[in-house]
């Protein structure tokens, strides 16, 4: 449904896009992770068909995004991380702009204005004025704009920031209808727990490029099942091979990351090789997403 | 127009619709400029001095009678009453200073004009008033004069028609006779008085042309002007309305529809079209209620009114898309709009500025577009002349510049995702 093959986009020197190349299929949620400036906005919009890539080939249900543009774009939905919405309008007037911008009309418009506000909750507000919203019912709200014409593709980027609990989950849950009737989803968020409740597949961008990429629990494998340690003290004084038997990760005077097998099980002899070094601060990471991302990049999904 | 651009100019129409401050402003500060020059100036409108004239005629004769008539006749009578008084009551309201002059006709004053006798007519000014009695004074002066030539050339024939007065008979032979002796003596002084090289044609020419020209006043003159800043003021709040859709995500949205920001671009160009429209039908409907704007030639200025909305609106937008951020462009744009609208004719008419800088302003495109419906509207010129080349040059910047700006708002699009 949506397939990228060798994606490279540059400006200049810089290289934005490295060669990425990945698939979603029909029915599929694949989250695409990656820190800040790491590439992904640069592949959303390329995707999306905002910029032009310096090679490679994007298509949207057999119809590629630079030459078959139009086509390509009937087919997608774009639930765009900053709100795009008109606050001085009503919601159902903003859902009546964007149904017609993407060639609804008429009765059949009106009865998916319906069936989205439905979805997403907000039939008792649809007259009211946007500006008069919660952050939350904004987001739902320019969640409900994108599937109107009930895309075959669909690109969330960063969905949920800033949403109260109750529309995240109405969001997730509208996410999930939407993998159930079929439709192909590029998800991207910095909150780990929601791209590992709802992600089949994932690919983590680093540097413009695609370092690791297949399903969560695949992805696990490849890094063992290992816990992280942080500890926080004074390590100025002791060398790094006292952790000789540890996957070190970052080793810093006030700050050491290794890797460890059954950490809980280890601790108490972990710490004693650390006994002088004023150790403020002991946490572990069970081996996740997170603990994966870190160690494929070396940074926090934050930073 | 597709339906994507019908969506995109309907929903800009109701967002401005729904903020009618911004459109209620667009209107009435221009005109509100326009009322304050035009009483600062002593408005064009506003009434002419009338003043009242007393006469006190104790001749009663045919030629007093006429005198007096001539006075509340004509153009003079736009600017004086006349009003028949007693010598009494002539004296009192002269001391009260509530005329303009007084004239006062001698008994005997047509006998003794007939029988070549020395007579006096006797004026009193009101030394309050300064303009008023001295045209009474100027009147009377070219009156006395054309008197005596009168008596000079047609002393006889005169003095056959006090016969008839006086006898109350008119002989048809007599009446014959008077006739013919005036044609005859007219024809001897023609040569004198009409000189072979002035035409008649070429005077009742002139005649026609004073009529056909509309009435010259200092607010009609700025009106137009006033409508141009209406049409400054909506051209600049809506080339800033880009900047607030790429804030508010819609134009990269837009961008990633199936026919993304072209459909958008002429959306906002139709939206600019209809705003430009509405501005333009309130404001003639007050220039022809209140500026006596000749009704046959609103459709052609409502067009051109919103045909150089057009334009200015394309070259407010090169500049605000032209520059890096919203607030940029805001200060380019706002700086832009003060030497545009005086230099235009927007605040002053250009009749009223140095000419050397009427003629800037005539470049400017506001000022070229404006100087063109003035030739129309108030100096009556014929249309097809006066609006031609600025419709040509206006028609090509506003193309240029529409695919430019095209360029540059997706660009802003971009910019917004990335």
């Amino acid at each position: 449904m949506i397939k990228i093959q060798s994606l490279t986009k540059r400006y200049g020197e810089l290289i934005a896009a490295d060669d990425i190349s990945f698939e979603v299929n029909p029915g599929e949620i694949f989250g695409l992770l990656g820190p800040n400036g790491a590439g992904k906005s640069t592949t959303i919009n390329c995707l999306s068909g905002l910029l032009k890539p310096t090679s490679g080939d994007i298509s949207i249900n057999g119809h590629a995004v630079i030459g078959d543009g139009v086509a390509a774009k009937k087919h997608l939905g774009l639930v765009p991380q900053d709100l795009a919405l008109y606050e001085d309008l009503s919601g159902r007037e903003n859902l009546n702009f964007w149904g017609q911008a993407y060639g609804l009309s008429g009765p059949a418009l009106n009865k998916r204005i319906d069936q989205v506000l439905a979805q997403v909750g907000l039939t008792d507000r649809q007259k009211d004025r946007v500006e008069t919203y919660s952050g939350g019912m904004k987001r739902r709200l320019n969640f409900a704009c994108a599937i109107l014409h009930q895309p075959k593709a669909l690109l969330l980027d960063e969905p949920t920031v800033g949403v109260d609990p109750q529309s995240r989950v109405h969001l997730l849950n509208s996410v999930r209808t939407l993998k159930e009737q079929g439709a192909a989803v590029i998800y991207t968020s910095h909150y780990m727990e929601e791209v590992e409740q709802l992600c089949d597949r994932i690919a983590i961008i680093d540097k413009g490029a695609i370092i690791a990429q297949g399903s969560i629990a695949t992805l696990r494998k490849q890094m063992g099942e290992k816990d992280l340690i942080e500890l926080k003290g004074n390590f100025s004084s002791i060398d790094v091979e006292v952790l000789k038997e540890y996957d070190v990760q970052e080793w810093k005077d006030n700050q050491v990351q290794f890797w460890c097998e059954h950490a809980a099980s280890k601790l108490s002899e972990i710490l004693q090789l650390f006994k002088d070094c004023d150790i403020k601060e002991t946490s572990v990471k069970q081996a996740n997403l997170e603990s994966l991302f870190i160690k494929l990049t070396g940074r926090a999904l934050r930073d | 127009m597709n339906r994507t651009t019908m969506t995109i100019a309907r929903h800009a129409v109701l967002r401005t619709w729904r903020e009618k401050w911004g459109l209620i402003s667009w209107l009435v500060i221009p005109m509100m400029l326009v009322f304050l020059m035009s009483l600062m100036s002593g408005g064009g409108s506003s009434p002419k001095p009338h003043g009242k004239v007393l006469v006190t005629d104790l001749d009663q004769s045919v030629l007093s009678q006429f005198l007096i008539g001539s006075i509340g006749q004509g153009p003079t009578a736009e600017f004086f009453t006349v009003k028949a008084v007693s010598k009494s009551e002539g004296q009192r309201l002269m001391d009260a200073g509530e005329a303009s002059a007084w004239l006062m006709i001698e008994k005997n004053f047509m006998d003794d004009y007939l029988n070549k006798k020395p007579t006096i007519i006797r004026l009193r000014k009101n030394p309050a008033q300064t303009v008023l009695p001295n045209m009474v004074e100027t009147g009377m002066e070219v009156m006395v004069d054309a008197a005596d030539y009168l008596q000079m050339l047609f002393a006889d024939e005169l003095q056959r028609i006090n016969k008839m007065v006086i006898s109350g008979k008119y002989d048809d032979a007599d009446l014959v006779a008077l006739t013919l002796a005036i044609k005859r003596a007219i024809d001897d002084i023609e040569s004198t008085l009409t000189p072979p090289q002035i035409k008649l044609e070429k005077y009742i020419n002139l005649v026609e042309e004073n009529q056909n020209k509309p009435r010259f006043n200092f607010a009609l003159l700025m009106f137009p002007g006033a409508v141009f800043m209406s049409l400054l003021f909506a051209a600049m709040s809506m080339s800033m309305a880009f900047w607030d859709d790429k804030a508010n995500g819609i134009l990269p949205r837009l961008a990633v529809t199936p026919h993304g920001l072209r459909d958008y671009f002429i959306g906002k160009t139709a939206h600019a079209k209809a705003m430009f429209l509405i501005t333009s039908l309130i404001l003639m409907a007050i220039g022809v209620w209140y500026f006596e704007v000749d009704v046959t030639l609103l459709p052609l200025l409502i067009i051109w009114l919103v045909f150089s909305g057009v334009v200015i609106w394309q070259v407010l937008l090169f500049f605000s898309l032209l520059m890096p951020s919203r607030k940029s462009a805001n200060i380019v744009v706002n700086a832009a709009m003060l030497p545009l609208a005086m230099l235009g004719g927007s605040f002053f008419p250009a009749e009223t500025m140095a000419e050397g800088l009427a003629k800037l302003g005539s470049f400017l495109p506001n000022g070229m577009l404006l100087k063109a419906i003035k030739d129309v509207m108030v100096r009556g010129e014929p249309w097809q002349n006066a609006l031609l080349w600025p419709f040509i040059i206006g028609l090509l910047v506003a193309m240029i510049l529409w695919f430019i700006n095209l360029r540059m708002v997706n660009r802003l699009a971009r910019e917004a995702r990335s």
